[in-house]
């Protein structure tokens, strides 16, 4: 019995972590502008991250190489530098779009002063890293984090045309503005396969001390997990095609957000619908953050790991509180979170093939990882996906720049 | 370890190290290989910024910034290798994990740390 609560539990954790602000945005203003046509991309999506995140999980299990281990010992000293650098970057710029997305949510809670609450909620992330071993910052901020399903509850309760929400999962494009469609899918693809998922997801396993034994659980844990929170994702995409699209709304707020389970639920709606935006992007911010931590340590070479007292692993703790620091700096300066979330997606998109190559190679190694190397199906969704991301962050920046990022 | 045929570039360079206390303590950073022989042969391994420089620009510039001296650990020392190169004797005894030390007083002042 206990093994399946464990598992239920890490599911539910795993559902409610998979939204952040980066899908929050993008499926709200992808619903808003094309309706339900986009809701196969993030079927696409959801695929995209399942496949690489059980291959990173097994890789970092039986190998032992967490994602930058990889990423220098294959790609080499130089152009692994170069790799760390972009994912720094794009890290630290997801980082700071959650903590002003988590600040912007307490102002509605709180009613007091935007960039006080940024400060809030960078002290209180802070501390909640310093003080919460790993498993509980992901089960307290996952299970939080199913709030969310109010907007599932909502988005039956608008009465949307279900046969068009069908019709959605069938690639198509209904639509004179193409360019524009075209940006919404890069968007939809980079929110849900955001390269800090695959970081925090290997690293996690070597927290958590994943022997080849418990490698089968954790893998259906996340599969199901990830599965279960698309369908936040649809959700989310649902509630403002059904909401927004009609009333010819542009929701370029959280708070437009939260007001998707407002309408169709009144007060309760509202009030679970920010607790969940809330822990999903103060999860995420820790998510990113740590994330940072790691990829610099294990790419150094440096004791590293929630696992690991502070005094223990210092460069480690040093590098986390330097990040949250800087993701201060940048959204206190007044920078619109939506925008800088959508700016940090698209550029997470460029940098997405160079995570996933080398993992994708450690992973064919017979030397490392014996029997548990990939197999043909693991290889050709790899491939596969490899291909789609290549495709994605070359059209990406192009993209943006013709739609004046969104804006048609 | 006396014998063992590897690949020196995938199975060896750039892997971590990791003491005898379990201690992650840097990564093999460059190798000293002595080639008179018919097989070349691993005589030490290279770790520390200064020998960054010989791995492109990026490392040149991080080396230019570090005052950090190389340390070599002689073959004679490494226990086994698999994912990481284990050594025989905690890090401080070769003077690796150095910036570790150093930076631990920045932490250990806080409670819990």
């Amino acid at each position: 019995v206990s093994k399946v609560l464990q598992l239920a539990l890490g599911i539910l954790a795993a559902i409610g972590g998979f939204v952040d602000i980066g899908d929050l945005v993008f499926n709200i203003e992808a619903g808003a502008t094309f309706g339900y046509q986009l809701l196969w991309v993030v079927v696409v999506g959801v695929v995209g991250i399942i496949v690489y995140s059980e291959m990173c999980g097994r890789v970092a299990t039986v190998a032992k190489r967490p994602v930058f281990d990889a990423v220098r010992e294959r790609m080499g000293f130089g152009v692994g530098l170069g790799v760390l650098v972009a994912s720094q970057v794009v890290n630290l710029m997801t980082l700071a779009a959650e903590v002003g997305g988590a600040a912007l949510v307490l102002q509605l809670l709180a009613g007091i002063s935007y960039r006080a609450l940024i400060v809030v909620a960078v002290v209180g992330l802070g501390v909640a890293i310093w003080v919460l071993p790993f498993e509980w910052i992901e089960r307290l901020f996952g299970y939080m984090g199913l709030c969310l399903l109010v907007f599932a509850v909502g988005a039956i309760k608008l009465h949307p045309d279900w046969g068009a929400v069908g019709h959605g999962f069938v690639p198509h494009a209904d639509t004179g503005n193409f360019m524009l469609y075209a940006y919404f899918a890069v968007g939809l693809l980079g929110a849900a396969m955001t390269p800090y998922e695959v970081y925090f997801y290997s690293s996690g396993a070597v927290e958590e001390g994943w022997t080849q034994k418990d490698l089968g659980l954790n893998r259906t844990n996340s599969m199901v997990g990830y599965v279960l929170g698309g369908t936040l994702s649809f959700a989310l995409m649902i509630t403002a095609g059904a909401l927004y699209l009609p009333r010819g709304i542009d929701p370029q707020f959280i708070g437009t957000v939260a007001l998707g389970a407002d309408v169709p639920l009144g007060t309760i709606g509202l009030i679970l619908a920010m607790v969940g935006i809330l822990f999903a992007v103060g999860g995420a911010a820790i998510d990113t953050c740590l994330s940072g931590a790691y990829n610099v340590s294990q790419y150094f070479g440096w004791e590293w790991g929630k696992h690991r007292r502070p005094s223990e692993a210092p460069r480690f703790a040093l590098s986390w509180m330097a990040l949250l620091v800087l993701g201060l700096l940048i959204i206190v300066t007044g920078v619109d979170p939506v925008m800088l979330t959508e700016y940090s997606v698209i550029v997470s998109v460029v940098a997405l093939p160079l995570t996933y190559l080398p993992i994708l190679l450690v992973a064919n190694d017979k030397a490392y990882m014996g029997r548990y190397a990939n197999g043909r199906l693991a290889n050709a969704f790899g491939l596969f996906y490899l291909a789609i991301i290549m495709v994605v962050a070359l059209t990406a920046i192009p993209l943006m720049i013709l739609t004046n990022g969104g804006k048609g | 370890m006396t014998e063992l045929q590897v690949d020196l570039a995938l199975g060896l360079l750039d892997h971590q190290l990791v003491d005898c206390n379990g201690r992650r303590c840097g990564n093999v950073d460059d190798l000293e290989l002595d080639l008179g022989r018919d097989q070349p042969r691993v005589e030490a391994i290279l770790v520390g910024p200064p020998v960054w420089r010989n791995r492109g620009l990026l490392g040149r510039l991080l080396a230019s910034l570090s005052s950090a001296r190389t340390v070599r650990v002689p073959w004679t020392e490494v226990e086994k290798v698999d994912s990481a190169v284990h050594l025989r004797k905690p890090a401080s005894e070769y003077r690796l994990g150095r910036g570790d030390d150093r930076a631990r007083r920045w932490v250990e002042w806080i409670p819990g740390s």
